[in-house]
């Protein structure tokens, strides 16, 4: 089945906590999102949730924007009343500067406020509900998408729509109230004067799709070779092993200094691009500033301003020179986490697993048997991998899976444990259909250990309690000796209460097999099903875990898949698999006295033992 | 770290000065607005009678000073992006350089997660804060100097405003990053613990089902997610205090500059031009201040970054080439003479080894897991040096060889088969680069590859996927067997590398090479019984001594350790001893 990933670097990002990336994104292709419309609805209600906030969040950014205009004319007062020697005026328009002020601060404090909290109270709930939709979703779904494309999701898309939508559109609706009022200002003090500021505004669009539009080629192009600089490194740093045991440094470190300087080069052409970015804002602000000083000088000596309009005139032209520049970018970022959260909705969109039957575990027999009734199944359309399965387990019997890598063998496990559906044909437990009993009474039944451990970054009490965490200390303790770990886990640093870091690799691999082994014997289930779970620990251990194995399998219903035949020797029953195909039943003797392909994969095994 | 930067010194050097030059324009626009506003507008020298002339010709000295600017700034972006790019190409390529020479025990020290981060996202780090620093920070700076004394030229009054607000919005921005600073860690752990969760609960679904723990992972993850969210928002309101005061702060000053220039106004003491330009250059000056702290706060990342960078290249790749050259080819011999191995900081692994392996023999060593196996391989191609006593290959040991020289006389296959994403012609080629069509085949069809390989739609040119999804656990050890075999070194080892090849494919394996390389040392790790059966001599390894040592029927015979293995491996005890009396008498 799927391989356990390897987690890739490329999919985690510092956490940012969003802003500070304007200047990078320029030129950077804007992605979208195919369903505008549909995600906006969906993300839509996320913030109704949060409908006191947004209200108080708007209503403040219209009150800082309302101060942001109402400061700069008091201000022109203030230079007319100096310039006109009104000196008494002063005072009484600072008073006012100074109460338009006060607004205007609280109202940025709130606005940050009620941004931060909508934010995160949205990520928080957009983050849970992924989570919660991701472990309800089917095995198959995780079998076959990338799982560093689904971390990346909920790493990288969640923090991104909601910190974006939140500051993006509060900064939209700010800023294109401030170029409305500011311009409504400017004509209403001067309309000439405002004319000709608006043609900077012109300069700024222009410089602004046009560099772009040239920065966009580079950009790409520097992220490709970004891209594949990035994954030289993982690889070769990862597999460094492997470069040095083939004496393959000087080669690699060719191949890396290739891509690098190649980097270097468009990374220079693509920056000195984005560089000029600001010197040229620098300039059309400064040209504006000089147009308000000449043309506004101009019409002050013609007298139709005075020199204080000028002074808010250059407040103005900087008020509104900012937000134009700023809203195609923020447009764009608002677009990109609109196609963030349409892969998030996606995943939260994914049908959940289907769960469905009435029938509990506790109205079946205490010892259920198995049946497979003529069962095909195939992972992907036309590749069969059960053909024909039929088989019957009886209550406490022991019945083992041996035959080649890829024969099916773990497939089975994946059917009996509801994880996939069979195409066809029915599997019954204590006579019922599985997918009439209720799906977590049959899993609570079943035990499993696979052949890929899995550990939680937890304590290893934790661990074993996995299954319920009711059980007293005895009773694990109890379990522990019986699959004689108990002594390998009191060695640990801390014993029980060692805590395992992620992929348990504070202990070995063969400790990890042991421990999950472990984890499945505390649970107490009516069927076990190990599947491979002893081929990472050394031999003489395995026996030792038989040992108990066998005293705990005891009228328990057990399915074991093994490719060390010497582990299911004692089984009631071996099933050898051949391409999805039942070729031999029987026992160990039988089967050997048969001669066929289970002789065949004994021979090689003990070929020069048994004669 | 600066020697790297030294070599585009140039640039480096150009780059503040042109922006020194773009800020300085920037600087002299307020002033010259003033004298528009007072000669032009107002006519303070002439009477109150304005003068239109003055006001152009201001206009257009203006522009001309904002077009030099402009260039300048440009300039200043071109040579600052030289500088960093390359200083960061440099720095990138170092470091690559020096972590494909550190010995396995320096990559360790590391992990390789750690160093692929420090070559990819530290070093951007840097190089962003070096590109930043030429330019941002020198123009910040200019702006800032630069502002203050303009200002106080205006009149010394204003400077005084200035001497009360600088150090009041210096403490509010020291007080509210030095609090934020701390938290950012503390944000990081709690992400990690988010992602943790996640991975696990992706990797292990399976168990989590098969427990239905679904709930419980639920209420786990909504755990980790609250601290997360806690965090964050405790430092973003943290942060929503700094805007609003530095905005009072900014307000303030500028009622204060404006009632001040009133006052003194009525004294003829300053112009109305003159107010008006000190209220831009307040602006200026207090905006430089606030981008000034996050300067501070970026560079200070950036150190950090730096300072894991610099572990990188300033660690001396341990292992180096030995002296001799000329050392004889003499088939292939092993010893090992009083061999103790201990990984850094940790307990002995492998103590007083003493073992001499024949040319063209074949060992198998067979262990429990932990036991030293990989360990005791490992030092043959020096991957690892030894604590006391000698590896030696060929009569020579393996210290004074030059490292390529020794790594060519060994091929190894890993426990974990590292392949490359590329095609699995280029991965089994990795082994020699000049091997033909056909020695590729020969090498895949002793690794008992040819068949899947042939079964590929594309057959050698198949992409080796990166997830690994292209190919299963056996297909890729067999490529990687490929891979050693092709090398045809005069030793080949297998370290544990046939663990998820089924029997059959595994005996065929080890037969088909056999009867290809008959001269060849090998020394196979396993872990089955099964693999090593047909060896010369078999070493068992316990506790990092050599437990026993024979062939397979002298075991049998002699040492009870390997009996035990048999034992388990074949059902019971009685077995393994008649199988053995029956092996000896086979033998």
């Amino acid at each position: 089945m799927a391989e356990t990933p390897q987690k890739s670097i490329r999919d985690y990002k510092v956490p940012g906590m969003g802003g500070g990336r304007r200047m990078a994104d320029r030129g950077k292709k804007t992605e979208k999102a195919k369903d505008q419309k549909g995600t906006f609805k969906q993300m839509l209600r996320y913030f109704a949730n949060e409908k006191r906030a947004v209200v108080l969040l708007l209503f403040m950014v219209t009150l800082a924007v309302v101060c942001g205009i109402l400061a700069p004319r008091l201000q022109s007062s203030a230079i007319d009343a100096i310039t006109q020697r009104q000196f008494t005026e002063i005072p009484k328009i600072l008073g006012f500067m100074a109460g338009v002020y006060a607004v205007s601060c609280l109202a940025a404090y709130l606005q940050g406020r009620a941004s931060a909290y909508i934010s995160q109270r949205t990520v928080k709930h957009m983050r849970q509900d992924l989570f919660e939709k991701i472990i309800q979703l089917p095995v198959g779904y995780l079998d076959t998408h990338s799982h560093g494309d689904i971390m990346s999701r909920m790493t990288n898309d969640v923090e991104n729509v909601s910190t974006t939508i939140s500051q993006s559109l509060s900064s939209l609706f700010s800023g294109l109230l401030t170029v409305f009022g500011t311009v409504v200002m400017m004509f209403y003090l001067c309309p000439p004067l405002a004319a000709l500021s608006c043609t900077t505004v012109l300069f700024t669009v222009f410089a602004t799709k046009y560099l772009s539009a040239a920065m966009r080629k580079t950009y790409t192009k520097r992220q490709s070779l970004l891209g594949s600089l990035n994954g030289t490194v993982e690889e070769m740093v990862g597999g460094y092993r492997t470069v040095v045991a083939y004496e393959k440094e000087e080669q690699i470190i060719t191949d890396f200094t290739e891509i690098s300087d190649d980097l270097t080069k468009v990374g220079i052409k693509a920056e000195i691009l984005g560089g000029s970015m600001g010197p040229v804002m620098n300039l059309i602000n400064n040209t504006g500033f000089v147009i308000i000083a000449a043309f506004g000088g101009y019409f002050a000596l013609k007298g139709s301003i005075s020199v204080g309009i000028i002074s808010a005139f250059i407040v103005y032209a900087k008020q509104f020179g900012r937000p134009v520049d700023e809203i195609a970018q923020v447009w764009g970022q608002v677009q990109s986490a609109l196609a963030g959260a349409e892969r998030v909705f996606a995943i939260m969109n994914e049908q959940p697993e289907d769960k469905s039957g009435e029938t509990k575990m506790n109205e079946l027999p205490e010892d259920p048997d198995i049946v497979f009734e003529n069962v095909n199944f195939s992972y992907v359309e036309g590749q069969r991998v059960l053909k024909d399965f039929s088989l019957q387990v009886k209550p406490g019997q022991k019945i083992a899976l041996v035959g080649a890598t890829g024969s099916g063998k773990t497939t089975v496990v994946n059917l009996l444990m509801r994880f996939y559906k069979p195409d066809s044909g029915r599997i019954l437990v204590g006579g019922k259909d599985i997918f009439e009993i209720n799906c977590d009474s049959l899993r609570d039944a079943i035990a499993i250990v696979l052949q890929d451990t899995v550990l939680f970054a937890d304590t290893v009490r934790k661990n074993l309690k996995y299954a319920d965490q009711e059980i007293s200390d005895e009773e694990m303790i109890a379990c522990a000796k019986q699959c004689h770990v108990d002594s390998m886990i009191r060695k640990l640093e801390k014993g029980y209460d060692t805590e395992l870091t992620a992929d348990a690799s504070n202990i070995s691999r063969g400790q990890q097999q042991l421990l999950s082994i472990t984890r499945a014997f505390i649970s107490a289930p009516r069927i076990l099903i190990l599947d491979e779970a002893t081929s990472n620990v050394d031999t003489r251990t395995e026996k030792r875990i038989q040992d108990a194995m066998v005293r705990l399998m005891k009228g328990r219903t057990s399915l074991v898949i093994a490719h060390r035949l010497s582990t299911i020797r004692d089984a009631d029953r071996i099933v050898v698999l051949d391409q999805g195909r039942i070729v031999e039943t029987g026992t160990h003797d039988e089967l050997l006295a048969a001669g066929g392909k289970y002789r065949d994969l004994y021979m090689t095994q003990f070929a020069g033992q048994e004669t | 770290m600066l020697q790297h930067l030294k070599k585009y010194w140039i640039f480096a050097l150009l780059a503040p000065l042109f922006m020194l030059g773009e800020a300085s324009m920037d600087l002299l626009q307020p002033t010259l607005m003033s004298s528009i506003v007072d000669d032009g507008v107002l006519g303070l020298n002439n009477n109150g009678v304005g003068d239109l002339d003055i006001v152009f010709h201001m206009g257009i000295r203006m522009l001309l000073l904002i077009l030099f600017g402009a260039v300048c700034g440009i300039m200043s972006g071109v040579c600052a992006n030289i500088a960093a790019q390359n200083f960061g190409n440099d720095l990138r390529k170092d470091a690559f350089g020096h972590i494909m020479h550190f010995s396995f025990a320096q990559t360790d020290r590391f992990t390789t997660g750690s160093l692929i981060t420090r070559v990819t996202n530290d070093i951007t780090q840097v190089q962003n804060m070096v590109q930043m620093g030429i330019r941002g920070f020198v123009r910040t700076l200019t702006l800032l100097v630069g502002g203050v004394i303009c200002i106080t030229r205006l009149h010394s009054s204003f400077g005084g405003i200035l001497l009360v607000a600088m150090p009041l919005i210096i403490l509010v921005l020291y007080v509210f990053l030095s609090r934020v600073t701390p938290q950012f860690s503390v944000l990081q752990n709690r992400l990690d613990d988010v992602n943790n969760v996640m991975q696990e609960n992706v990797s292990g679904n399976r168990v989590v089902k098969a427990y239905i723990r679904e709930a419980y992972e639920n209420e786990r993850f909504g755990k980790s997610n609250e601290k997360l969210v806690e965090t964050q928002l405790s430092i973003l309101l943290l942060l929503n205090y700094m805007t609003p005061i530095m905005n009072i702060l900014l307000n303030l000053s500028l009622l204060a500059v404006i009632y001040i220039g009133g006052l003194e106004a009525q004294n003829w003491e300053i112009s109305p031009g003159q107010v008006m330009a000190a209220v831009t250059y307040l602006t200026q000056i207090l905006n430089a201040l606030m981008r000034m702290g996050m300067f501070f706060q970026n560079i200070s990342r950036g150190m950090a970054s730096a300072q894991r960078v610099r572990e990188v290249i300033h660690t001396e790749p341990e292992i180096k080439d030995g002296e001799k050259t000329d050392i004889p080819y003499a088939g292939g011999s092993v010893e090992f003479r009083d061999v103790s191995f201990a990984y850094a900081g940790r307990e002995e692994i492998l103590s007083d080894i003493n073992l001499s392996v024949k040319p063209g023999e074949t060992i198998g060593i067979l262990g429990m897991t932990g036991s030293g196996k990989s360990s005791l391989m490992q030092l043959i191609p020096r991957f690892y040096d030894v604590t006391k006593g000698s590896v030696r290959i060929d009569g020579v040991d393996v210290r004074e060889y030059p490292l390529a020289e020794l790594r060519s006389r060994v091929a190894v296959a890993l426990q974990k088969s590292e392949l490359f994403h590329r095609s699995i012609r280029e991965n089994i080629a990795w082994g020699d680069a000049e091997a033909s069509e056909e020695e590729l085949w020969k090498a895949a069809g002793i690794a008992q590859a040819s068949d899947f390989i042939k079964g590929k739609e594309e057959g050698l040119d198949t992409i080796v996927s990166q997830s690994g999804h292209s190919l299963s656990g056996g297909q890729k050890q067999r490529v990687a067997i490929a891979r050693a075999v092709l090398k045809k070194a005069e030793i080949l080892i297998f370290d544990d590398s046939t663990s998820a090849l089924d029997l059959k494919t595994e005996s065929s394996l080890y037969q088909a090479l056999k009867e290809a390389y008959p001269e060849q040392t090998k020394l196979i790790v396993a872990q089955r019984i099964a693999s090593v059966k047909d060896a010369d001599r078999i070493i068992v390894l316990e506790d990092g001594h050599i437990a026993a040592c024979g062939s397979h029927e002298e075991l049998l015979e002699s040492s009870e350790i390997y009996r035990d293995i048999c034992q388990s491996q074949s059902g019971t005890q009685q077995n393994a001893t008649e199988s053995g009396k029956g092996g000896v008498a086979n033998g």
